[in-house]
């Protein structure tokens, strides 16, 4: 992922950098819901729920960024791609951590994948624009696209007001508040606040912007609420940011997982194997999905729906291969999350 | 909060006793809820519990409570002549036992509803002037009809106000521009495949001949929502059970909390105003004799419910309201002898009587997917026909055979045991038979018969010592001619379909000659199979609900439970 961020030049000068920009945006978004996934199938339903819960929220979030992404750039002329070879990182992947980088892997629910997610998630000033040739946080891209919206796209310049391909709350449900029709500077503002105040939290405090924005129960920015997992201990109302939790123990059962071997991939098992048809199920089912993304992104919202379906039956999928042992090391396999289209 | 200064107390945590509460702690008034049974945030241990079960019986989730103990439709039975069936909760006199059960716990037995929420039709409050049976309602469609809305919005049912169309309906049956929360759930490709074979298909029945129709049902169960509302998921996690997910099994339990359940309204209510006591199980009204009001209640609470140990507590009020279903209401009246002077209270009871056929489509219609059902056929709602006898309702069985075999499970087993298919024959042969099951539902209106009723007797007590229902029951006459008739229905539309009928083809079926047909609730009322049957009865939750100042006792669905409490609400503005 750090390449394809590497790929643009910081800075945004016209339109067609903004919507370069915004393209980038949707596969940043997207690049961190394998992994959010892998973690949340691995747990057994009805296990650490209160973990599972925290995934859960955050990835719904992820996909409501995506989609808010998305919005913003068919609102200004742009057409989200989804369907490409490329669009899906190989993974481990590496994300940018102020002048480092981190790797991300597909694993199961662990402290390591928690102390990934929360890496993840730090929230971090945007600091200044980046001298250097490329972005070194999330933060100042995202703050780049910002200003360039706000100028590129000032009195309301480039919207093209088509509601009728915007992804609207009928089509798109879940948590971390709903979706924004965006057709204007305002409201494609509004949008990047939700991208930007819901990882991070806003201003810098224990809660995420969701109060602010949607007026709904506050809840803990997700680096926070990972904390709270990885201590195994809640946020008491005298917690600081600065501080770790210090409140109510909160169960975490570390072994009550499914031990999905890191990073599988289709190309670990022989052609032909259950396993391997297994594993191209899934890959197929995955990029398959993306394509009708793709189209629901691309003037189809309403085909939103099908997409609702096709997720219940990947959740199916990755469970199953879960629970398929595929080394002596005791591990099973997993979701590889490929692109692959249908033979 | 001292104990002497509730506005209100309530016994029951059900559907009528949270919208009150909900309704009055927004009033700020100060409110008592007593439940008999467990507090309201084990939702997660009824799943684990559920998943276990062996037979999901609509109980099976919820905890066996012998210090607050419900029906268990496994141990309905035949009830020997001059003896009362002793096997489960209620003593059944019958001569036909009472099918239907409730759960005792917080949130009442919406936590096992099926979530359909039917409004009654115009004429079904004046059966007696138009038809010549039963009684008029003393309050009309039209009183009620605000009250229903409410309800649905406070449910949260999903429908199209446009497919609703109904025998009888009258021209302004819903409000201008009234719409419900949300859209309606998309009617299953099942529905789609009866629904092209038979709208508009002609049945007879006696002069008339009737048009057939098949729409959608309105059911507590989110969907897509309309402007101004927003769905409720799991109470565990919000971000789970915002839409239907087509998990199947609605009834006993929705795992994610798609289905509406009384828990949601309960949370709704200002906290600060509301004191909830569970495991608190009324047994005594206390009746000041100068002014022959209420003036306080007696409950008993225990700690577990595998002991008998409890303490007697009273507690009062200005206002108490019995919001404890129809059977524990009318008991805690006939115990406390409280309101009883027309000798009316526990008369009169309920249930809607099911027939089930089913039978095999030629082609695969996707059997067993989605909510119990997601379409049913109005058109024996109202008509002519109720001069002869009652009027019925058919919903469109998304689940196959489940009830009237316990399929697929003993397919499985048949397959396995008679005729010894394994590996993918075995599979191919399920494939091939389970997909293609297709059942319908006939659920039949009764009239109130003074005959029907809960009453007491010291002989039969509880764990704690509270009275056990005693249940006389039976079906009328009129009840089961329209079991006749809908028999008949369902041939001409089996045939119309070109449905295979396995109703009397398999073992434990009831066999309608027409001397038995009016026999089918009762002859099958033997071991799991027909227990299973009783299932269905719970879609809709009668209960008897006092009307104000009129001694009479009706029923209603709980929709209409709930209108009927919202309905009484100016009392205490």
């Amino acid at each position: 992922m750090i390449n394809r961020l590497a790929s643009i030049r910081p800075g945004i000068k016209n339109i067609d950098d903004l919507r370069a920009h915004l393209q980038i945006a949707i596969e940043l978004e997207h690049s961190t819901i394998p992994p959010y996934l892998c973690a949340l199938y691995s747990i057994p339903d009805g296990m650490n729920v209160q973990a599972a819960q925290v995934i859960r929220s955050v990835v719904m979030e992820e996909m409501l960024h995506l989609t808010l992404a998305a919005n913003i750039l068919n609102a200004i002329g742009g057409s989200p791609d989804l369907d490409n070879p490329d669009f899906i990182p190989g993974y481990p992947t590496r994300l940018p951590d102020s002048s480092a980088h981190f790797k991300v892997h597909l694993e199961r629910f662990s402290k390591r994948a928690i102390k990934t997610f929360m890496k993840l998630e730090r929230p971090a000033k945007a600091g200044a624009m980046p001298e250097a040739d490329n972005y070194q946080t999330i933060g100042q891209f995202y703050a780049a696209i910002e200003k360039g919206l706000k100028e590129i796209c000032r009195h309301n310049r480039h919207f093209n007001r088509d509601r009728s391909i915007q992804v609207k709350p009928e089509h798109y449900y879940g948590g971390g508040g709903g979706v924004i029709v965006v057709d204007d500077l305002d409201s494609a503002m509004e949008a990047i606040k939700v991208i930007v105040a819901q990882g991070e939290g806003l201003d810098h405090t224990l809660f995420d912007g969701d109060r602010k924005i949607f007026g709904e129960n506050r809840e803990f920015a997700h680096y926070y609420r990972f904390n709270e997992i990885r201590r195994e201990r809640f946020y008491s109302d005298h917690d600081s940011v600065k501080s770790n939790p210090s409140g109510a123990p909160l169960t975490v059962d570390w072994d009550q997982v499914y031990p999905m071997k890191i990073n599988p991939r289709a190309a670990d098992y022989p052609e032909g194997s259950e396993l391997r048809r297994k594993s191209d199920e899934f890959n197929v089912g995955y990029t398959t999905l993306l394509k009708n993304l793709h189209d629901t992104f691309n003037g189809r919202p309403d085909w939103m729906m099908k997409s609702v379906g096709d997720m219940y039956k990947l959740k199916y999928l990755a469970v199953e291969l879960m629970r398929v042992p595929c080394n002596d090391k005791g591990e099973t396999a997993g979701p590889a999350f490929e692109y692959q289209k249908a033979e | 909060m001292k104990e002497d200064n509730y506005d209100v107390v309530i016994v029951g945590a059900g559907i009528a006793g949270a919208i009150l509460a909900k309704e009055l702690t927004e009033k700020k008034k100060r409110v008592l809820l007593l439940e008999a049974g467990k507090a309201s945030d084990d939702y997660l241990s009824y799943l684990e519990v559920f998943y276990t079960a062996l037979a999901k019986v609509p109980n099976s989730p919820y905890p066996n409570n012998p210090n607050a103990p419900s029906q268990n439709v496994l141990n309905l039975g035949p009830i020997p002549a001059g003896a009362p069936n002793l096997n489960g909760y209620m003593v059944q006199y019958g001569p036909v036992p009472f099918g239907s059960d409730y759960t005792r716990v917080s949130g009442g037995t919406t936590m096992h509803w099926l979530g359909h929420s039917f409004r009654m039709l115009p004429n079904d409050f004046k059966l007696h002037s138009k038809y010549g049976h039963g009684v008029d309602w003393p309050i009309s469609y039209d009183d009620l009809k605000p009250f229903y809305e409410k309800s649905e919005w406070e449910i949260g049912v999903s429908a199209d106000v446009e497919d609703q169309i109904y025998p009888g309906m009258g021209n302004n049956f819903f409000g201008k521009n009234y719409y419900y929360p949300m859209k309606s759930l998309p009617a299953s490709y099942l529905d789609q495949k009866v629904a092209g074979g038979i709208n508009g298909m002609k049945v007879k029945l006696g002069k008339n001949a009737y048009p057939l129709s098949v729409i959608t049902t309105p059911q507590g169960r989110n969907s897509t929502p309309n402007k101004g509302y927003k769905p409720i998921g799991a109470s565990w996690d919000n971000n789970i059970g915002q839409r239907c997910e087509g998990n199947s099994n609605c009834v006993p339990i929705c795992p994610v909390q798609a289905k509406y359940n009384a828990l949601k309204t309960l949370n709704k209510a200002d906290q600060k105003y509301l004191t909830v006591i569970n495991q608190a199980v009324a047994s005594n009204l206390i009746i000041d004799p100068e002014t022959n009001r209420i003036k306080g209640v007696t409950y008993k609470q225990y700690q577990s419910a595998q002991s008998s140990d409890h303490t007697s507590h009273t507690v009062q009020g200005k206002i108490f309201v019995i919001a404890a279903h129809a059977v524990e209401t009318a008991k805690l009246l006939l115990a406390s002898s409280a309101a009883n002077s027309s000798d009316l209270v526990g008369r009169c009871l309920m249930d809607h009587p099911t027939m089930l056929t089913w039978g095999l489509m030629p082609e695969d219609i996707g059997s067993y997917r989605g909510p119990g059902a997601t379409s049913h056929i109005p058109t024996f709602r109202d008509g002519a026909f109720r001069k002869e006898h009652s009027a019925f309702i058919v919903p469109v069985d998304n689940w196959g055979w489940l009830w009237g075999e316990f399929s697929p499970g003993s397919d499985v087993t048949r397959a396995i045991n008679q005729l010894n298919l394994f590996g993918k024959k075995l599979r191919g042969y399920l494939d091939g038979f389970v997909s293609r099951q297709f059942g319908l539902q006939f659920e039949f209106e009764q009239l109130p018969q003074h005959a029907n009723r809960v009453t007491i007797d010291p002989n039969y007590l509880d764990q704690l010592g509270n009275y056990r229902p005693v249940v006389h029951y039976d079906i009328s006459d009129y009840t089961r001619a329209a079991m006749e008739a809908a028999k008949g229905v369902s041939d001409m539309i089996f045939a119309k379909l070109g449905v295979e009928d396995y109703t009397e083809l398999q073992p434990r079926r009831y066999r309608l000659s027409p001397m038995e047909r009016g026999q089918a609730i009762h002859s099958r009322a033997q071991g799991i199979w027909s227990a299973l049957i009783a299932w269905e009865r719970t879609n809709q939750i009668r209960s008897l609900t006092k009307t104000r100042n009129h001694g009479i006792t009706k029923t209603c669905t709980s929709s209409d439970r709930a209108a009927c409490r919202l309905l009484e609400l100016p009392i205490l503005r």
